[in-house]
């Protein structure tokens, strides 16, 4: 996307001026902090279905308790999916921070929406049943549903677009949210990603064996694999001048993004690390930022053999010494949430001026010359930082996000 | 910005093809209906299939080997259109195409397999070859390792509207003036699942016909297939206005919200609706907001000759309001029970001058987008 409003000439810069988060780590952006700076483990035995004929038994989930027992609004709320109240718990924190935000579209992604609501109505029907809850279930069950509970919760009526790119989704949305404002189209976005966990993609991932019965060590010489996790992220973008004139506080900015589609196979990378690099690089070029200007980089990191292989090989060619964290160690992969969530986390990187942990870390990989931040986060100078998502199919996608600087 | 559509593909229940379904929809011709049973006991349904034939034409390739239904309709719409627009892809224009996938259900048979196997014989039954053909962008990724785009590929996901939807992000991407073209493709594959859910949510009949604007709300038909369109900046179809679309809260805000974005499209002389009325409850809104903004428009439907296809749906109706412009004329409303309160016709209507093609598409889980083609002086 060209970096000029076409009208003028004039480079739109892209500002975060609010953010909302809930995962494994906690609701909100300061309970997610704390969880960072203190390197918290945030993955337990899965308690939603059985896993007792898994390989893998552990998830970053969150609690019920809290999440469905929010504040509530309008009259049914109890139907909602999960990911919808994960979804309007982000939105709420960000509409909270700048209840004048007007966006005049929503980007957001997911990989399953509903899908829980999908498997109870399935065995229901199996069983040639039919219970109170059915057209409860199939009016909740699409992958949008949650985008749109969470607009009308908060009464926001725009347009919603909701990016389904795998595991890349979030940070597909967040990039394409960044284009849209950038291109001079749109002055206000809001961008985000949502996704909870259900047996049935539990369930998919075990079978192929990408996920693990260990702890979840990204980019470890013993890595053997992901766990999942789940949640959701919001954040609100601006024309930068507009939300000057505003007067509101500038989080961060979005600077750069990039995406590529390695066809090389529907659920592995190309080991050459192509896929990842064209993306990378696509990022850096699209922020005008040289390699050595990033500071740190919030890698997709599975922990599966092959993508921390790709991955690795494509940050270390392109990158001369940069510190590098998989999140996913501390919360397990929340798919399309994750590239929304994870940008949180550089968000709070920047701001806090810390390197989130890559915990579980034990051994580097000799095929891997990375500089992991292993175990415990490390205190840093932090500008500009880049977030990488990479998802079946072949998507990849990268944003580079740097500290404001009026 | 200035977008044009430079080539069309369609599979459909009545053939693949743009302009063979296009002469069989002006015929009157409409989709054979093909009853599905899940298990002995379960309730059987009827659909609108894609014969065998149409896909007779699509070269085998190593990545359709065991792709689903609805990555074989996406592709060979996609290459349809790709042919038809003039654009031989090579590694070096395959740089400046975008692709975006529109899709509702996405690949439901693989994943009640999937699922089925999970609950019938336990988790450790499931095969690791369906799990990868339920994601959403299987279809996205099959089609752009086919066509070897390296670059944008994005799958939208939505109701009905989703594939007018993956219109206005097509624009949205074409902003990029390093990109030449941006193929559009929006497919389904129907399963006896699906009709079970959309039944037991009030919307389905179980036996054709699909009666458009008829007084009493009967239901749709769920059918299969795949459209596709390439948007350059020539062509013989111009995209005028796109509405980035919005969505109603309850059933009755749908005509109210229909008929916004019907005022911000149609800022010109309309001479033809192209509308998704399916035989539900957004018949009587899509009615009420196309009589009170754009009375004197020809209004068609091709569902009932088609059947309700969700994610491909918008795409055929471009496709219809394409044609329709081309050709100056509609091919007739089928199933028309009701006097309503619209210009429509039972046979085929000769259209001369037509302009301008509004195309809304309703969904049923709250979604509403619509768009406005002119054809090209």
């Amino acid at each position: 996307m060209s970096k000029s409003n076409a009208s003028n000439g004039k480079t739109i810069r892209v500002a975060v001026v609010a953010a909302g988060v809930v995962s494994p780590l906690g609701f909100g952006l300061e309970e997610t902090f704390v969880s960072l700076s203190v390197a918290r483990d945030c993955v337990t035995p899965v308690t939603r279905f059985s896993v007792a004929q898994c390989r893998c038994k552990t998830a970053g989930q969150i609690p019920d308790d809290r999440l469905l027992n929010q504040e509530r609004k309008g009259g049914r709320p109890e139907r909602l999916h999960r990911a919808s109240h994960m979804l309007i718990c982000a939105l709420r924190e960000a509409v909270a921070q700048d209840p004048e935000f007007r966006p005049e579209l929503a980007v957001i992604g997911t990989t399953s929406g509903g899908m829980s609501y999908g498997e109870d109505y399935y065995r229901t029907v199996r069983q040639h049943g039919n219970t109170r809850r059915t057209p409860t279930w199939i009016a909740n069950y699409p992958a949008q549903k949650p985008a749109i509970d969470a607009l009308e919760d908060c009464g926001i009526s725009v347009p919603c677009q909701v990016i389904a790119n795998a595991c890349a989704s979030g940070t597909n949305a967040i990039g394409h949210a960044f284009e849209c404002v950038r291109s001079g189209r749109y002055e206000r976005v809001l961008t985000g990603g949502y996704d909870a966990i259900s047996e049935l993609v539990f369930v998919g991932f075990d079978s192929l064996h990408a996920s693990t019965p260990e702890k979840c060590r990204p980019f470890d010489r013993h890595r053997t694999g992901m766990v999942l996790g789940e949640g959701a992220g919001i954040l609100a973008l601006e024309n930068l001048e507009s939300a000057r004139a505003r007067g509101v506080p500038v989080l961060a900015e979005i600077t750069g993004y990039g995406l590529s589609t390695d066809n090389f196979h529907l659920t592995q990378p190309d080991p050459s690390g192509s896929g990842p690099r064209q993306a990378m690089e696509q990022a850096l070029k699209s922020a005008g930022l040289s390699a050595e200007s990033v500071d740190y980089i919030n890698a997709h990191g599975t922990a599966t053999t092959f993508n921390d292989a790709a991955e690795g090989k494509a940050i270390a060619e392109l990158f001369e010494r940069v510190s590098v964290s998989s999140t996913k160690s501390m919360m397990g992969h929340s798919l399309g949430a994750a590239g929304a969530v994870e940008a949180i986390f550089c968000l709070l990187a920047l701001q806090r001026q810390i390197l989130p942990a890559n915990i579980n870390f034990r051994a580097s990989d000799e095929n891997v010359d990375l500089d992991i931040v292993a175990n415990e986060p490390r205190p840093a100078h932090l500008r500009a930082v880049l977030s990488n998502s990479f998802g079946f199919g072949g998507a990849n996608a990268s944003i580079v996000m740097q500290k404001f600087e009026a | 910005m200035s977008l044009c559509i430079a080539g069309m593909g369609w599979v459909t229940p009545l053939g693949s093809g743009v302009n063979p379904v296009w002469r069989r929809l002006l015929q009157g011709d409409e989709s054979a209906p093909e009853s599905i049973e899940e298990s002995p006991g379960h309730r059987s349904y009827s659909i609108f299939r894609v014969p065998d034939s149409a896909l007779a034409s699509l070269k085998p390739h190593p990545r359709l080997r065991r792709a689903s239904a609805i990555s074989r309709f996406a592709t060979a719409a996609g290459l349809e259109a790709l042919e038809d627009a003039g654009i031989n892809l090579d590694p070096e224009n395959a740089k400046k195409i975008a692709l975006v996938f529109a899709v509702s259900n996405g690949g439901v048979i693989y994943t009640k397999r999937f699922y089925r196997d999970i609950v019938e014989s336990g988790p450790q039954s499931a095969s690791p070859l369906f799990f990868p053909e339920t994601v959403f962008n299987a279809p996205a990724s099959h089609l752009a390792a086919i066509l070897g785009i390296t670059g944008t590929t994005y799958t939208l996901v939505g109701d009905g509207a989703v594939g007018l939807l993956a219109v206005r992000m097509a624009e949205d991407l074409m902003a990029n003036q390093e990109l030449d073209h941006c193929l559009v493709v929006g497919a389904e594959e129907a399963d006896w699942v699906l009709c079970d859910a959309y039944r037991k949510w009030r919307l389905l009949r179980v036996h054709p016909p699909i009666e458009p604007f008829s007084k009493t709300t009967r239901g749709t038909i769920l059918s299969e297939g795949a459209g596709a369109i390439v948007l350059g900046r020539e062509g013989p179809i111009r995209i005028e206005r796109t509405h980035a679309g919005g969505y109603y809260r309850k059933r009755n805000e749908t005509e109210l919200v229909i008929t916004q974005i019907l005022s911000e499209l149609a800022k010109n002389k309309i001479d033809i609706v192209i509308s998704s009325a399916n035989g539900t409850f957004i018949d009587k809104a899509e009615s009420g907001a196309i009589s009170a903004v754009i009375p004197r428009a020809q209004v068609y439907t091709e569902k009932p000759a088609l059947g309700e296809s969700v994610g491909a749906g918008g795409l055929w109706q471009i496709i219809a309001g394409a044609k329709s412009l081309i050709a100056a004329e509609l091919p007739p409303l089928l199933h028309l029970t009701a006097e309503i309160p619209l210009h429509v016709s039972a046979t085929r209507a000769v259209i001369p001058g037509s302009q301008r093609a509004v195309v809304i598409s309703c969904g049923l889980n709250q979604q509403v987008a619509g768009i406005c083609l002119a054809a090209t002086p």
